[in-house]
């Protein structure tokens, strides 16, 4: 049996989660502590990748990284090729996790009492170092959940991905297109056993989750 | 240590606008919850901005709307010790302590958190997480984390409001004395006027946003600005009369019909013209009731003569408070009596209170403390 589907997945879903957290920490931190103009506008765009339709949501990332397209066009100009490739897979992934991430942190941060960063502000640290020593570590749950979740999120995508980076066996197709692909073409032992492999790692993950949310700190 | 502060800041229906200095002392501000005294202690920290004013600690500009400055809270070096402490729960003690020294290096800023575990009696329990301690320990690390960094200022917030009573009060001289020992300049904040006492060398009156007096606690205690000060402190007794005649160093004046005598200060030249209404108050602990077995008594010593009834009583333990009522026509000037006098406990067993209810009194003319401002006045208007 081909394992590729699995390895692919992995590698897609551990770089949109990296992804994920480089830019979800920052936006859930803003959307939790500032009030400034357009914020209503700026959450509803985080959701909207959870209630769009998939197929929508590839749709305007195709037009906006195929060569003509904004994105596109720019990348195309620094040799980079994005469209039908293992990185589509990736932008795939974290479009569609990144909300549940973003939400999730957001309301850990929005549940950190303010007086407690005040208080390391009047000890002296600075806004990142306030941070990384108060805020981060009290969200920490919330933050962790959030990453597990938008994991899930990213092994599990399907409709996003194939739009914008297609289901070409060995290069661009994830595990989820390949069982799509096996049942298709009436392999049912092998989309069996991959189903059975994808559905036992998300188990592990959530199992592993409750633990931490149990855990004290 | 020099402290001059002018805020104003306009919130949705609340105004401050406040103006007071300190030196090198304790300052408490003193007023009832919402007067904006936690607003003041924010803006002084600069974790809120003020909409204009000007506030200079030691020398250094931390606030000019008119300059343009407004040094980040980071930079102003201020301990502050939050209401409810604030203490981070994800630290140990010894860390919490630890957290404001950073920019020492490594070995310093051990020395240094040993240090102030030390002097707070803290080293015991450097190891444990704040839930596992008692109100009294968390005030103690909150204490110990704002002093570390040896700010030039410590500011409080209700420090003692998160605890019972009883521990309240033996809080309340820990907190005295570790003030005392480290002599770091303090601005306190407290709706309880005893705490506010006990702890300040200064007392700053905040009401509904502005500051109605600013004295050393002694003065402001005999000497209240206003009625309004006088009521806030908790003063008993503040009653109206009506002027018969002022001079530099006595006023004379009527109140439910007795012709009474009190001090005036020739410092203030408060000198009203007769018939202007009179707001002055009486300590309820300095009226003298008459002996019945002594013998007429002694107009050298006994002044402001009135006779009355007792028609109410409070048992404090210590101390009866008993509510008079004088032998005169006319409505009670509070309420269903005149006058709130305090006896100890043993001056009521001796003179058979329980069952003597009437009985003469007299209060010595200098325990008649005049209030300068007329009740129909607007208050605050006295310089210092």
């Amino acid at each position: 049996m081909d394992l590729f589907p699995l390895w692919l997945s992995l590698k897609v879903s551990v770089t949109a989660t990296v992804l994920t957290l480089a830019t979800g920490l920052p936006l859930a931190r803003l959307l939790a502590r500032r009030r400034f103009p357009g914020r209503d506008l700026a959450e509803t765009v985080v959701v909207l990748p959870l209630v769009l339709p998939p197929t929508v949501l590839g749709y305007y990332l195709l037009v906006l990284i195929s060569r003509q397209g904004a994105v596109g066009q720019v990348l195309d100009a620094a040799g980079i090729e994005l469209a039908f490739t293992w990185r589509a897979a990736v932008l795939a992934a974290w479009v569609g996790s990144s909300a549940l991430f973003i939400k999730a942190a957001q309301a850990g941060f929005e549940s950190v009492d303010g007086r407690l960063e005040q208080a390391a502000r009047t000890l002296g640290r600075s806004e990142w170092s306030v941070f990384w020593s108060i805020t981060l570590p009290l969200a920490s749950r919330a933050v962790m959940a959030g990453t597990v979740l938008a994991f899930c999120r990213a092994l599990g995508d399907f409709g996003i991905t194939l739009m914008v980076a297609g289901s070409i066996p060995g290069v661009t197709q994830t595990t989820p297109l390949a069982i799509y692909d096996l049942v298709q073409s009436n392999r049912m032992t092998e989309a069996n056993t991959l189903s059975l492999i994808a559905v036992a790692t998300v188990t592990l993950l959530l199992m592993g989750l409750g633990r931490l949310a149990r855990l004290r700190f | 240590m020099a402290l001059s502060l002018e805020v104003k800041k306009k919130l949705p229906g609340f105004t401050l606008d406040v103006t007071w200095e300190a030196g090198d002392e304790v300052v408490t501000l003193f007023g009832p919850s919402g007067a904006g005294k936690t607003l003041t202690l924010q803006c002084l920290a600069g974790l809120i901005r003020p909409d204009a004013g000007r506030i200079v600690v030691n020398g250094t500009v931390f606030f000019d709307d008119a300059r343009g400055v407004d040094m980040p809270t980071q930079r102003r070096r201020l301990g502050y010790v939050f209401q409810g402490y604030a203490l981070f729960p994800h630290l140990s003690v010894r860390d919490n302590v630890a957290y404001g020294l950073r920019d020492l290096p490594a070995a310093a800023r051990r020395q240094r958190t040993q240090e102030v575990l030390e002097r707070l009696g803290l080293v015991d329990l450097g190891a444990r997480q704040p839930r596992d301690l008692s109100g009294g320990q968390q005030q103690r690390v909150a204490l110990g984390r704002a002093l570390a960094p040896d700010p030039a200022l410590l500011l409080l917030d209700e420090p003692l409001s998160a605890l019972d009573l009883p521990l309240r009060q033996s809080l309340r001289d820990d907190l005295r004395r570790i003030l005392a020992e480290w002599g770091t300049a303090a601005v306190l904040v407290t709706h309880d006027f005893t705490e506010a006492y006990r702890l300040g060398d200064r007392i700053v009156v905040y009401e509904n946003g502005r500051v109605i007096q600013a004295a050393p606690r002694a003065e402001l205690l005999w000497q209240p600005a206003s009625e309004r000060v006088a009521g806030i402190v908790g003063i008993r007794n503040v009653l109206r009369g009506t002027v018969l005649k002022a001079s530099p160093d006595r006023i004379q004046f009527r109140w439910r019909d007795q012709l009474l005598e009190a001090v005036n200060s020739p410092t203030r030249s408060y000198l009203p013209p007769p018939e202007s209404p009179l707001a002055f108050f009486i300590r309820p602990e300095y009226v003298r009731l008459i002996r019945k077995d002594r013998g007429t008594p002694d107009p050298d010593h006994h002044m402001n003569l009135m006779r009355g009834r007792v028609v109410d009583e409070a048992d404090f333990g210590t101390t009866w408070t008993l509510y008079i009522k004088l032998d005169v026509a006319g409505a009670p000037a509070q309420g269903h009596y005149d006058l709130e006098i305090e006896v100890p406990r043993l001056v009521y067993e001796i003179l058979d209170i329980a069952h003597d209810r009437q009985w003469q009194l007299s209060i010595h003319r200098g325990s008649i403390h005049v209030l300068p401002s007329s009740p129909f006045s607007p208050a605050g208007e006295r310089a210092g």
